[in-house]
């Protein structure tokens, strides 16, 4: 049959079927991120039925209190990821921003402008590595390797290698940022959430969104449809760099001050919860909610094994195998998935 | 005595594709047999049965009269069957010594010793006239002492038949020469070699026995004394359908045409090109692999530098400086490669479809997804895509509607000038059918196209105009109509026309 024959024969009842079948297929398919937000309620419930305390109210909205400011970072990460590029820098670019806004609110700023110009230091930290990656034509890897280190460095010259606490902690810059909704929900998470949903937008419903998955799904293609290429893969490591300043100035806020090492081990759950989260190192692809659940369920570990009294160190352990168990996870869905895809292909003829 | 390699009825389908259809050969010993076809005869896919990489449908292939299954690549070099292939498969940043010695490295006291590597292979080495530092990396030597160290790699293993692949798809002149000399050697020590080409001055210049072949069939086998070029390409084009190309369609374009003009262009393996198109017109680009038609497209669509000279579009500005400006000026291009340089496998008909309007042009910043599903439905409809809906992943389609996919893309950001780069190429004859009246519409909307194609029949059915380039340079343009396949063959292969005809137009 010609491809032409096949044309009319879909056009027939049977074909107009089949079409309705497969809208509404479309219509009740479930989300990707699924998965993660099932194993995410089944942790939760699993240490919740042992001890029931872990289930106070204020007991959860502390854990994702916690989990806001590595999750802001895991958020751009994913934009990384999908553009098949990965920043390590992320933590220091945190720290740094954070160390500059603070030595501002210090030297007498208003702690609101001292954030916005912590939040414009951070873009201005990813624009380094952008410019560096695409006129030195080098992977941002590598890149960021180096900046990880250079920004720490220089982190540590302005702050002398101490902490910077900002005075006047009672102003509403750090009440506010510090602050529960009726004692319960922190300022911090509902940011960090709104944050996820803007983010989320940009990524699936916006130009910008669109070029980086298309970069990263097939960067010679993407060139060839005439996509600006290198302007999306700079766009996107300012975006982390302002998404780090936004991060580090909140953190000012929320604790009054910032260490010399706050953010130093910050990159390896970023990109963890990125990965747990369903976003694939391969590109193409991201889910920025899928990352938050990610960071989400590092926290309930961490916090549950304290819950359950065991040393707090195994929480680093558990976190690693659970990125395992993720990864084959998803392995195994995408399998099933190709296999079923394949055997309509055939069905289809 | 029997034929050293003997292939009775080789059979082979992909999906819709035959690729083999009852193919036969007979090699004799000691001879350089060359296998001539033009794309998709089945040489390639006869070569890989020989080499263990594809397994025939049907069919039987006897080495010394005694019948063998060929199923690995392993099977065949055990059988005495070495392959060069087109493509070097070699470790550009390992040594000579270490490329030759791949996998079966000689140990000595359970280490790896270069000495003996050393000691193996220098005879060999003396003789092929590779006079190289071994222990350089490789990546040191031309692309012709690479292609002698990958030739005497397959050596080493001292084959009975040596497979050539297209071995001088990459070689100047003066390296073919050499490698022509190489080989002559080697028949003089009794090595029967297999050569395939589609360069017919380069298979007349070394072969001793020359089999056509033709949609999957063998059409002749002849000695090459007493042949001429003339006669082996009128084996490789035979008589094809007719009707196979719709007629050009009345024009609904108005207001006056709009010309491109190429000025001088030089860049690639590109020199000195210069031409001019118009709307309404299909030009057809001709030449062999290298001879610069795929450079040409692509520095018109600024992927590529142009080293010099310049060219007027439609829109009165010069070559455009990157791929992003062409897509805003209305310049598209298809290119040759689908899977990798046009289309995201992994993503759907929808998302496809939006490259160029969300990617390059800058018109809105958001990304709406209900204008993206209706802007797939109306190319899913205008082209005729087999699918079930927008959502198919692109992977999912067969060549020809994956290259519609391309085609569609392109079309929503209504462009002016439009590049086809091999468009019709791995892609079933109905589905070529359509793509050919497609190019005919685009044509009637006014537009102007440039098309390569490596097949004679489809620039000769289709073309108004067909350029001609021959080592970079432009060596003809003929109207179609004035032209025939067999004048057009010669003029790609070696540049002029026969010399019965008038000369070559400058």
């Amino acid at each position: 049959m010609t491809d032409t024959e096949k044309g009319q024969w879909d056009a027939t009842a049977q074909g107009a079927a089949r079409l309705a079948l497969a809208r509404r297929r479309r219509r009740f398919r479930l989300p990707e991120e699924t998965g993660v937000i099932v194993a995410l309620i089944v942790m939760i419930a699993v240490i919740g039925l042992a001890k029931p305390r872990f289930l106070n109210p204020i007991n959860l909205f502390t854990v994702l209190g916690n989990t806001t400011f590595q999750g802001m970072l895991s958020l751009g990460m994913v934009f990384l990821l999908a553009i098949r590029e990965i920043d390590l820098s992320v933590g220091w670019m945190f720290n740094f921003s954070a160390v500059v806004a603070a030595l501002l609110m210090v030297a007498g700023l208003n702690p609101w402008f001292a954030m916005i110009a912590g939040i414009a230091f951070g873009a201005l930290l990813g624009l380094v590595n952008g410019l560096l990656a695409i006129s030195l034509r080098l992977p941002s890897i590598i890149v960021t390797l180096g900046t990880f280190s250079m920004f720490e460095g220089l982190a540590l010259v302005i702050n002398n290698g101490r902490a910077i606490n900002p005075p006047n902690p009672t102003s509403t810059y750090f009440t506010l940022i510090s602050a529960k909704i009726f004692g319960v929900v922190p300022i911090v998470a509902i940011v960090f959430v709104s944050l996820a949903v803007i983010l989320h937008f940009a990524l699936h419903h916006t130009r910008f969104g669109y070029r980086v998955q298309a970069v990263g799904s097939n960067p010679d293609a993407a060139l060839l449809a005439g996509i600006p290429n290198a302007l999306v893969r700079l766009q996107t490591l300012v975006l982390m760099g302002a998404i780090a300043g936004l991060s580090g100035s909140l953190y000012v806020g929320f604790r009054g001050a910032i260490d010399p090492q706050e953010g130093s081990d910050f990159v390896l759950t970023v990109i963890a919860a990125v990965i747990i989260g369903g976003t694939p190192l391969s590109g193409g692809y991201g889910t920025v909610f899928g990352a938050m659940v990610g960071m989400l369920i590092i926290q309930a570990i961490a916090s549950g094994i304290i819950f359950f009294g065991i040393d707090a160190t195994w929480s680093t352990f558990v976190t690693g195998a659970v990125i395992i168990v993720a990864v084959v996870l998803d392995q195994v869905v995408k399998y099933h998935r190709l296999r079923r895809a394949a055997a309509q292909r055939f069905l289809d003829g | 005595m029997a034929p050293l390699v003997s292939v009775r009825d080789l059979r082979k389908r992909y999906g819709g594709v035959t690729a083999l259809d009852g193919l036969s050969l007979d090699v004799d010993r000691g001879v350089i047999h060359a296998v001539v076809g033009e794309n998709g005869a089945g040489k390639s896919t006869l070569m890989k049965a020989l080499a263990g990489v594809v397994q025939p449908d049907s069919g039987r292939i006897l080495l010394e009269g005694q019948e063998v299954m060929i199923d690995s690549p392993a099977a065949a070099r055990g059988r005495g069957v070495g392959i060069v292939y087109q493509e070097l498969s070699l470790f550009p940043q390992r040594s000579v010594l270490a490329n030759l010695f791949v996998n079966r490295e000689p140990l000595r006291r359970g280490l790896v010793s270069t000495q003996a590597m050393r000691e193996m292979s220098r005879e060999l080495i003396e003789r092929l006239g590779l006079h190289v530092d071994v222990d350089a990396p490789l990546s040191r030597l031309s692309i012709g002492e690479q292609q002698l160290v990958e030739l005497a790699r397959v050596l080493l293993e001292e084959p009975r038949l040596l497979i050539l692949d297209e071995p001088n798809s990459a070689l100047n002149e003066r390296d073919t020469e050499r490698l022509f000399a190489v080989l002559r050697q080697l028949r003089e020590r009794g090595v029967t070699m297999l050569y395939v080409s589609h360069r017919l001055e380069e298979v007349f210049a070394i072969s001793d026995r020359i089999t056509v072949t033709r949609n999957g069939k063998d059409v002749t086998t002849r000695d090459r004394k007493g042949l001429t070029i003339s006669e082996v390409i009128d084996g490789m084009i035979g008589a094809h359908p007719e009707d196979m190309f719709p007629p050009p369609l009345r024009s609904r374009k108005t207001g006056k045409p709009e010309e491109l003009i190429v000025r001088s262009v030089s860049g690639g393996e590109l020199g000195n090109v210069h031409f001019s198109a118009r709307s309404g017109e299909i030009v057809g680009l001709a030449g062999l692999e290298g001879a610069g038609v795929s450079s040409l497209l692509n520095i018109l669509f600024g992927a590529h530098k142009a080293r010099s000279g310049d060219a007027v579009y439609p829109d009165g500005r010069g070559l455009p400086r990157s791929a992003t400006e062409a897509a805003r000026r209305g310049v598209c291009l298809v290119p040759a490669d689908r899977r990798r340089n046009g289309l995201m496998l992994d993503r759907s008909i929808l998302f496809n479809i939006s490259h160029v309007v969300i990617g390059a042009l800058n018109k809105s910043p958001l990304f709406s997804i209900s204008e993206a599903r209706s802007r797939a439905s109306r190319q899913i409809a205008r082209l005729r895509i087999k699918t079930r809906s927008p959502d198919t992943f692109v992977n999912h389609l067969s060549g020809g509607n994956q290259q519609k996919v391309v085609i569609g893309k392109w079309l929503e950001a209504e462009p002016r000038v439009i590049l086809l780069d091999d468009p019709t190429r791995g892609v079933d004859i109905g589905a070529k059918r359509e793509i050919y009246e497609l190019i005919r519409g685009m044509s009637a909307d006014g537009r102007i196209i440039l098309f390569s194609s490596t097949e004679l029949p489809e620039l000769i059915g289709l073309c108004d105009r067909i350029l001609v380039l021959y080592r970079g340079r432009l060596v003809g343009e003929v109207v179609a109509g004035s032209i025939d396949n067999h004048t057009l063959l010669h003029l790609i292969n070696t540049g002029e026309r026969p010399h019965r005809t008038a000369s070559v137009p400058q």
